[in-house]
């Protein structure tokens, strides 16, 4: 072994095999790419779910008044965009927006649906054929699922005044992170 | 604790406020799990955070908390008037940070502490294993007032709704129902009494030196003058005995419905969490005795039954014993308990080894009443040794002896027949008490007229009409309400004597009298057709037994008797 060699060659040696070995860096296009959320990477499909969504009726048909204790929520047409997308209700058990964070809990209803660790949720409305916004729902105590997220700014006055027992303006499209 | 957890109230009040502000769906308690996940997350300040870490530094910081929460918090908090379940409360945090991280919390991550009878279900392709017998845990939670959440809810295991309703339905039906009424009715024929054993002594030793009396009575000489002294001492023995028990039942009864109609209501008011290991989704009904009775536990947990004695009873019975206990069957929403198949559990029960008790429809082939032998391994099983063929001796086997593993099978038809048994109501030496009593009693009720007429004897009875028109017969009509305790003598010395009972011939107008059959005397001592007194004297009974006669308490000449007709 040849103990002249100094440290320094030494190391741009090692910077030099390092750099052949690495990767090529991606593209500021697939950077952008892997930024885009997935509707607007598969807007199509998108559209089909965004249709079968704004199928589904805003509430249960109750066969009994409900009571003024009641607190039963009203439920969100939901879409679960797993293997096969599966129409269910979620409902909002926690809301707060504070300082344009916008804070949610809700469960899933239906024991069809698989549990998972996180879901991409996106909220859509009726009126628009854009996403009113996009937030990652984790999974947290006894399958509720929370969403922490900072709101557009032309929703946080009207989300702002909503509650739990409030019909909510939106509807949801869960997709698990783990299918994406 | 040296300081109360402040944060904890802090969390608390969040929670409550968060929830009258329409913030949160849940309650305070329901939600408890996600609302703690939430304060904690966004919520606690940084003192609040600094102290929640300080508090699970240590073991014994953990300890302290947990303790807390337990004594204190769980009696000074409320919600709707109702004090949060602590087992329930510790259960929901034990996953959550930061207390998913203290060891203090190990316990309460895989059950509330409260125990429970276990279920035996057996998993699939299982031949009866000790895995089998499964820990069951209930738990009375105060409702939200979604009318959509489910009234009972299956926690570590799936269940067709209908089989969790009837659970519920039955429990109620115990408590409330006609359910209530066969446990009373059973309590009151076979149970324990509330009261000391010196004192239930006591009471058996009245009914034995009652039932003593009665034998005295009927079998012994007869006690002369002395008869009414015994009379009076039996009759009152019997009716102190008897309003002593009645006054017992009625209370204990009276108490039980007060108490089992609050429950009842209680359990309306309330969502029931059912836990049960393994994570299976259940086929079949037969864990619904299981559940049920630790369902009616967990309602009588919520309340203080100290002012029922026959519920704390049965709250405490099952609380001590409740590891020694397991049960399989199907109920109905009347509380009836429909037969399952039992061989594969009893199995099952014998290898777990822990079990003394098992409660199990009454069925023939439920078993025998005492089952006691090795546990039949079903791993065994292939490797038994095949038949020997006819004439072949016996090849010498090792034996290896092993302790007898002893299960003791209860039939029950209904859940109110299993809360006797597990609740430990039932007392044999006591029912066999009652069983004396009721005999006694239905001999006093019967020798009641007999008893009365010795102690309270009617006033001397006047001869009154009719008469009769007959010269060889004398009618002598008595004036008295129970003529029968009387009789009348003839004593003549012209006619026979003769002694005949006063009876009722029935009429509008008849009185009840004593015919007398006038007879001549072969060897008459007079001439005198009139010679004759006749006397009206007070028979002295006892049921069938009739004593010498008593008290002389009329004297009429037969003359004055014969001749009143014209």
């Amino acid at each position: 072994m040849n103990r002249g060699v100094p440290i320094e060659r030494l190391l741009r040696w090692r910077h030099g095999q390092a750099e052949a070995d690495a990767p090529p860096a991606p593209s500021a296009e697939h950077l952008l790419e892997l930024a885009r959320g997935w509707w607007e990477r598969w807007p199509e499909r998108f559209r089909a779910q965004l249709m079968r969504l704004r199928q589904m009726p805003l509430a249960y048909g109750y066969a009994m008044s409900p009571s003024e204790r009641d607190r039963r929520g009203h439920p969100v047409p939901t879409l679960v965009a797993d293997a096969e997308d599966v129409e269910t209700y979620t409902r909002v058990t926690y809301i707060n927006v504070r300082e344009a964070r916008f804070r949610m809990r809700f469960q899933v209803e239906g024991a069809a649906i698989r549990p998972h660790h996180a879901f991409d949720a996106i909220f859509v409305s009726d009126a628009s054929e854009s996403p009113l916004c996009a937030a990652l729902a984790v999974r947290s105590h006894a399958d509720e699922y929370r969403v922490d997220v900072d709101l557009p700014g032309h929703l946080v006055e009207s989300w702002g005044a909503l509650r739990v027992t409030d019909q909510m303006p939106f509807r949801m499209i869960l997709r698990p992170t783990d299918a994406l | 604790m040296s300081v109360p957890p402040i944060w904890f109230w802090s969390f608390w009040h969040w929670s409550t406020e968060g929830f009258r502000a329409d913030a949160l769906l849940r309650g305070p308690i329901q939600g408890i799990g996600g609302h703690w996940d939430e304060w904690y997350r966004h919520e606690a300040s940084i003192e609040e955070r600094h102290a929640i870490d300080e508090t699970g530094r240590t073991a014994r910081g953990q300890r302290e908390f947990i303790g807390w929460l337990v004594r204190h918090w769980a009696h000074e908090a409320q919600w709707r008037g109702e004090h949060p379940p602590a087992r329930f409360v510790l259960a929901q945090l034990a996953s959550l940070a930061p207390f998913d991280a203290w060891h203090g919390f190990d316990r309460y991550r895989t059950e509330y502490g409260v125990g429970g009878i276990a279920a035996v279900v057996l998993e699939e392709g299982s031949q009866g294993e000790a895995a089998d017998v499964r820990h069951v845990e209930a738990i009375a939670l105060p409702a939200d007032g979604d009318s959509t959440s489910p009234p009972v809810v299956a926690e570590g295991f799936t269940a067709d709704a209908t089989d969790l309703r009837t659970v519920r339905d039955a429990t109620r039906n115990v408590l409330r129902g006609r359910g209530l009424a066969f446990l009373l009715a059973l309590w009151t024929a076979l149970g324990r009494r509330p009261y000391p054993t010196s004192v239930a002594v006591m009471l058996a030793s009245g009914w034995v030196v009652a039932a003593a009396l009665i034998v005295r009575l009927l079998v012994g000489p007869d006690p002369g003058t002395s008869l009414r002294m015994l009379a009076a001492s039996l009759a009152a023995l019997w009716a102190m005995l008897v309003i002593s028990g009645l006054a017992v039942v009625s209370a204990v009864a009276v108490q039980a419905w007060r108490h089992g109609r609050r429950c009842a209501e209680q359990l309306d008011r309330s969502q029931l969490r059912l836990r049960m290991e393994g994570g299976l989704s259940l086929v079949g009904g037969s864990a619904g005795l299981p559940f049920c009775i630790n369902a009616l536990v967990s309602v009588l947990r919520t309340r203080s039954a100290r002012q029922s004695w026959l519920w704390n009873r049965v709250e405490r019975g099952i609380r001590a014993e409740w590891r020694h206990w397991a049960a399989t069957g199907v109920i109905t929403a009347d509380g009836r308990v429909r037969a399952v198949a039992v061989e594969a559990k009893l199995r099952a029960v014998l290898a777990h080894g822990g079990i003394a008790g098992m409660l199990v429809p009454r069925r023939r082939d439920a078993g025998e009443p005492s089952t006691s032998r090795p546990i039949p391994s079903a791993a065994a099983a292939p490797n038994a040794p095949s038949p020997r063929p006819r004439g072949e001796p016996p090849a010498r086997r090792l034996g290896f002896a092993r302790e007898m593993v002893s299960v003791r099978n209860y039939r029950c038809g209904h859940v109110a027949q299993a809360v006797m048994t597990v609740g430990a109501l039932t007392s044999r030496w006591q029912a066999a008490t009652r069983v004396l009593a009721v005999a006694v009693s239905v001999v006093m009720l019967a020798a009641l007229p007999d008893l009365r007429a010795a102690v309270f004897p009617e006033p001397s009875p006047n001869v009154i009409a009719p008469f009769s028109a007959s010269p060889y017969q004398v009618w002598v009509s008595l004036d008295a309400r129970h003529a029968d305790e009387f009789s009348v003598v003839l004593e003549s010395r012209f006619w026979a004597n003769r002694r005949a009972p006063v009876v009722a011939y029935g009429g509008a107008s008849a009185a009840p009298r004593a015919e007398l059959q006038l007879q001549r005397l072969p060897g008459q001592l007079t001439g005198d057709i009139d010679d004759g007194t006749v006397w009206v004297e007070r028979r002295r009974r006892f049921l069938t037994r009739e004593y010498a006669p008593g008290e002389r308490v009329g004297r009429y000449s037969l003359s004055y008797v014969a001749r009143l007709h014209e």
